[in-house]
């Protein structure tokens, strides 16, 4: 879990150093990413999301795809912030293990 | 007699054809189309769909115009792969196929099938023809059918001039078959090489002071990443003609830091329309001027129209989508206009990216990422996306000396400052080569 966290907050930084968000310069679990209060608008967002599934296969050695249909039809976003994001990437990499 | 064999006749000893190490005349090759008269009078009749097998060649060549003699249709198939040749002989109403080997002719039979309309138009005509086919990069090849007489004709009273060209595209190919007949019927001499790596074309130019190179901005960025120029004398090359795609700023501004003694024309033509004489920009030929008594062009929604007097009757296997009721093509290529009327290609528009409604051109992102001094190549494209429907990628080949995170931060920083943000690829890829066609081509799909 934690692993998961801190390359989100990794990746968020790494994104940040294009875009020059104030807030997201030290990003921490709370950290709003996309909806209300979000800070990445969604071209960033793509950009951010391919940014972090390219982290995870190289760090984690999990190839997931965190958009699709479920995700796009939940009701909370898993996008909304660092902690419910990484809650989403472990649901993510456990059906992963369930499956492979 | 056709004006072009006349021609050759009285070309006599001069060189036409460079093959195979080997060089043959004018003569030459008009004794080898009679002899193919002689040699085929029973078996092949006037009117007939006839298929050469291979691509360029002595002989090759020779057959081709003993078949636009003799008023035959023609139809080059340059693939070695059974189940191409057999797809192509079929779309295309082939009666036979004629294949040479070491000198000697093999005849393919076909049982005879109802012919298309257009083919009979022809026949009823008494005009040769020509069979092409698309490349196929998206769908099935469309065959197309072109009056080979009409095509000819355009070439009739041009000036004879000694020039060497090499032909660079293929023999099944409206722009190689374009050098072919714009060479031979001034009396010039082609060049033709065993195979179109960049070493090989190098060695060509080099061993047969080619001057003139007709080729695609593709092959020609291979050219300065192999860095084979290198190792040959290419002094002899006057002119490099570039066409079929759009041609990257930074690499024109390259290859004349290295080239500062050739002249680069920018050509246009499609498969359709037949090669266009167009007028470049004095001092930016990347701009151009169509001026052909044969043609006529509009602009519609940024798209060009054209309307040839030697266009394609019509496709034999594809619906006439791409032309308008009144004859109008529409070429899928993406223009924008100067005032002074000149015309720049910025794309296709099959190509256009859509990113959540906005439109993104693949070349304009291209041209952007090529400025990096560590980049050797890119192609851009678009992916499916959930968020935006599509995405803007990168592929991007890369110096060896700047690592893959670096070159990742730099382009799109680079891309964050020289573009608007929905044109900055959201995923770049790293490879070792960016996908081209048999037609050196970028092809801008997965």
């Amino acid at each position: 879990m934690e692993s998961i966290k801190n390359i989100i907050i990794e990746s968020l930084k790494e994104l940040n150093e294009e875009l020059n968000i104030k807030e997201l310069e030290n990003p921490d679990e709370n950290t709003k990413i996309y909806g209300e209060g979000g800070l990445l608008d969604s071209l960033a967002l793509v950009t951010f999301i391919t940014d972090l599934e390219e982290k995870i296969e190289d760090e984690l050695g999990y190839r997931i795809t965190l958009v699709n249909e479920r995700a796009m039809s939940r009701f909370r976003s898993p996008f909304k912030d660092v902690k419910t994001l990484s809650l989403y990437i472990q649901e993510l990499i456990k059906e992963e293990n369930k499956d492979g | 007699m056709s004006w072009l064999l006349e021609k050759f006749k009285t070309f006599g000893n001069k060189t036409a054809i460079i093959w195979n190490n080997k060089e043959y005349s004018y003569k030459n090759l008009y004794d080898k189309i009679q002899e193919f008269e002689t040699l085929l009078e029973k078996d092949i009749k006037k009117g007939e769909v006839i298929a050469i097998l291979g691509d360029y060649s002595f002989e090759n060549i020779a057959l081709f115009f003993y078949l636009y003699k003799n008023k035959n249709i023609i139809v080059p198939i340059i693939s070695d792969k059974e189940s191409e040749i057999k797809e192509k002989l079929k779309e295309s109403y082939s009666d036979k196929a004629l294949k040479i080997n070491n000198g000697n002719i093999k005849i393919d039979t076909f049982p005879q099938t109802e012919k298309h309309n257009l083919i009979e138009n022809l026949r009823q005509s008494q005009n040769a023809g020509l069979i092409l086919f698309s490349s196929g990069s998206t769908g099935k090849p469309k065959a197309m059918l072109h009056n080979l007489d009409k095509m000819v004709d355009i070439y009739k009273n041009r000036k004879e001039k000694n020039i060497n060209s090499l032909v660079f595209l293929t023999f099944d190919h409206i722009g190689g078959i374009d050098t072919l007949l714009r060479l031979l019927s001034i009396g010039g001499t082609i060049t033709i090489p065993d195979d179109r790596t960049p070493e090989t074309v190098s060695k060509y130019i080099e061993k047969y002071k080619v001057e003139v190179l007709p080729t695609t901005p593709t092959f020609l960025n291979l050219l300065l990443i192999s860095g084979v120029y290198h190792k040959y004398d290419l002094s002899s090359l006057k002119i490099i003609a570039y066409g079929a795609e759009p041609m990257p700023e930074n690499l024109l501004k390259k290859l004349k830091e290295i080239f500062p003694n050739v002249e680069f024309q920018q050509k246009f033509g499609t498969s359709e329309t037949n090669a266009i004489k167009v007028k470049n920009k004095k001092d930016n030929e990347l701009f151009l001027k169509i001026e052909d008594e044969n043609i006529q062009y509009k602009i519609v929604d940024g798209e060009l129209w054209i309307k040839s007097k030697t266009q394609v009757l019509g496709y034999l296997n594809a619906p006439m989508d791409s032309f308008t009721k009144d004859g109008w093509f529409k070429t899928g290529d993406l223009v924008e206009k100067t005032k002074d009327g000149y015309i720049r290609i910025i794309g296709r528009k099959k190509e256009v990216i859509n990113v959540g409604g906005e439109k993104v051109l693949p070349s304009e992102v291209e041209a952007v990422i090529l400025e990096l001094p560590s980049v050797l190549d890119c192609m851009v494209y678009g992916e499916e996306n959930p968020i935006t429907g599509q995405m803007v990628v990168a592929d991007v080949i890369i110096n060896d000396d700047i690592d893959q995170k670096e070159a990742k931060k730099l382009i799109r920083k680079h891309c964050r400052e020289k573009l608007d943000n929905y044109k900055v690829p959201t995923k770049i890829n790293f490879v070792d080569k960016v996908n081209f066609g048999d037609r050196f081509k970028k092809i801008r799909r997965k």
